[in-house]
């Protein structure tokens, strides 16, 4: 994985990658799940233009755990953010999934995203009137499954998070370890081929950020799910089989 | 969990504000179901007054008494006007409790003779009704009087006279029944002649209005026209309507209150909507991170609207159904049976009627949707990256 890494990053405009020992799972996959071709990311502060990102290439293969790190304003969210169809490129071409989301619509990107995407927040946003069990149930609301499917897939998330005994509690009666696991089975509860994961240990202990992290591992590992998470945190960086560095826009 | 049931939770983010919004709108409902079951009690009054019955008047005002003789054109002394079964004649007296003046009551001074077969739903035992006669400071009292003042047969009371001044002793000889409800059975009936002849020449045989009843109903009209023409010239004309024409122009100054009031509720409902508006304007300004995290889940600018929407139908449904709740009790308990019985001529039915509670929950749930329109917009125009970079 990790010398595929590193040549995919060479070949797609120079994205330099720190790779580590594969896992597995990575090692059987060579296709690109995310193909970011010439994309740039413009903002206007009145007149003057601002290229948070400025004609990026990248490729992340399927089933590698990457992490993002760069200074505050080196593009990392707006990348996240674009490749999670939150957003679409001011040019360039991002194909996610098989799908080119800078081409859609957004009833269609919003359907994409419901079935494609899981998302893990810094600050977790669960919803505090909803207990665990219904946070982590939210986004089969979209899906045509019945009641009883629902709720038992929602308890499965929580099992594979380990929070099992913690279903019918609500958010303000977790820790934040505990939110930000519930968190995680709420992104894992559709099967999605991707979790974006923007700063999960932000707002944890070094405890809590241990068990978030290992659940990101085990999620990559055991499920093979593609993982790319944005961070400050070197330790949680580490964690990553590939760790990419942005500033200026540009891959590093 | 179903989105229909997540509408609902949401409502509990802030419950001190929702319960106060919840509240709020139940008081202006009640005040609009109170306004509403006044007029509608009131037209009740007016539909279920005697149509068979006429009412003769100064033409001028009712307040303005005619000549006793004009009875006697009615009763065959003088004369009989075609159609006109029985007839009476009767005086507002116009007397008060001597302590507790603040308690109106009706008081008539009537012809003994004639009353009660002309009125012949307020029942009285025939041998309450012949010690009546025979007394002419004998009194007949309705049987809420006799329960608001605690009087029974046999009682000497002493009322306080302010259209005929001074103190009025009467004994209370019997109790009548209302047998229907349009009856007011709070009523106290004296004898005219007692009062006429205390009076001093100049005021001596006058009477307030003649009533009388006819064949059919549908006679009305032509024996009104009869009565007013027998009187045309005389010196005082005379204006003959049914008890019902009779209740709605004595009832149409009240009316006129009872109509503004109605423009009060309908402000009061105003207000409520406003106070809507800005409670979930108020939530969905502190949800707007929420929403972002629901728009980033897959769910599309309509489920946030709906979300708004229905949090907004919620509080006013909930709102509604509180105004009823207190409605209920209040109108059908208390103030309804007040006013049947001591004003039951005006309102005998004073019931919320089925109507007036379901205009009240279905007006309650769409100016809650109207006064969520504008938040549900707002919301769902949020754009998703500016939604979640707002903390909630």
């Amino acid at each position: 994985m990790s010398e595929a890494s590193s040549q995919e990053s060479d070949e797609t405009g120079g994205a330099k990658a720190e790779s580590k020992p594969k896992p597995p799972a990575v090692a059987k996959q060579a296709k690109a799940i995310i193909e970011c071709k010439g994309i740039t990311r413009s903002f206007w502060r009145g007149k003057e233009r601002l290229d948070v990102l400025d004609g990026l290439d990248l490729e992340i293969p399927e089933g590698s755990f990457e992490a993002l790190m760069g200074p505050s304003g080196s593009g990392k969210t707006t990348l996240l953010n674009l490749i999670a169809g939150l957003d679409r490129p001011t040019a360039g071409k991002l194909v996610v999934a098989g799908t080119e989301v800078s081409a859609m619509g957004d009833a269609a990107l919003a359907h994409w995203r419901s079935q494609t995407i899981g998302f893990v927040f810094q600050h977790f946003n669960l919803i505090p009137v909803l207990t665990a069990l219904e946070n982590v149930e939210l986004p089969l609301l979209l899906t045509k499954l019945p009641s009883s499917e629902r709720k038992k897939r929602a308890q499965i998330a929580l099992r594979v998070v380990g929070l099992e005994d913690r279903m019918h509690h609500r958010p303000q009666q977790l820790s934040g370890g505990q939110e930000q696991r519930v968190g995680i089975a709420r992104a894992i509860v559709h099967d999605p081929k991707i979790i974006v994961a923007d700063e999960p240990t932000g707002e944890l202990d070094r405890k809590s950020a241990g068990e978030v992290l290992n659940l990101l591992e085990k999620l990559n590992r055991e499920f093979d799910k593609t993982i790319l998470m944005v961070t400050h945190d070197p330790v949680a960086a580490e964690r990553a089989s590939v760790l990419r560095r942005l500033d200026k826009g540009k891959l590093l | 969990m179903t989105l229909g049931s997540l509408t609902v939770k949401n409502i509990g983010h802030n419950w001190l504000r929702t319960m106060l919004t919840i509240v709020g709108t139940g008081i202006a409902i009640l005040s609009f179901v109170m306004i509403r079951t006044t007029l509608a009690a009131w037209e009740q009054g007016v539909e279920n007054a005697a149509q068979d019955r006429l009412s003769t008047i100064h033409r001028v005002t009712f307040v303005m008494p005619m000549p006793k003789r004009y009875f006697d054109e009615f009763n065959g002394q003088r004369g009989r006007i075609p159609g006109v079964k029985a007839a009476t004649y009767i005086n507002w007296f116009g007397a008060k409790h001597p302590t507790r003046e603040s308690e109106f009551f009706a008081n008539l001074a009537v012809d003994s003779a004639t009353f009660f077969d002309v009125y012949n739903e307020m029942s009285v035992p025939a041998d309450r009704l012949e010690a009546w006669r025979a007394n002419p400071q004998g009194a007949i009292i309705g049987e809420a009087l006799a329960k608001q003042f605690g009087w029974k047969v046999g009682d000497e009371v002493t009322l306080v006279g302010t259209i005929y001044p001074g103190d009025w002793k009467f004994k209370i000889e019997g109790i009548y029944v209302a047998t229907k409800k349009s009856v007011d059975r709070a009523q106290f009936i004296l004898h005219w002649k007692y009062v006429n002849e205390t009076l001093p020449e100049g005021r001596k045989d006058q009477i307030g209005w003649i009533a009388s009843t006819i064949e059919s109903a549908s006679q009305a009209a032509t024996v009104s026209q009869a009565i007013d023409a027998k009187f045309e010239d005389q010196e005082i004309q005379t204006r003959t309507m049914s008890e019902r024409a009779l209740n709605m122009e004595f009832l149409g100054g009240a009316s006129a209150i009872l109509r503004a009031l109605d423009v009060v509720s309908l402000v009061i409902l105003g207000i409520m909507m406003l106070i809507l508006g800005n409670t979930i304007a108020m939530g969905v300004r502190e949800r707007t991170h929420e929403y972002g995290v629901l728009l980033a889940l897959g769910f599309r600018p309509k489920h946030i609207a709906t979300f708004v929407l229905g949090e907004g139908i919620t509080i006013g449904l909930l709102g509604g159904g509180v105004g009823l709740l207190m409605a209920y009790p209040l109108i059908e308990q208390g103030m309804g049976r007040w006013l049947e019985e001591n004003m039951g001529a005006y309102f005998p039915y004073f019931s919320i009627p089925t109507s007036v509670a379901l205009v009240a929950m279905g007006l309650a749930a769409a100016l809650a949707a109207l006064a969520a329109v504008i938040p549900a917009y707002n919301a769902s125009k949020l754009d998703v990256i500016d939604a979640l970079r707002r903390l909630g």
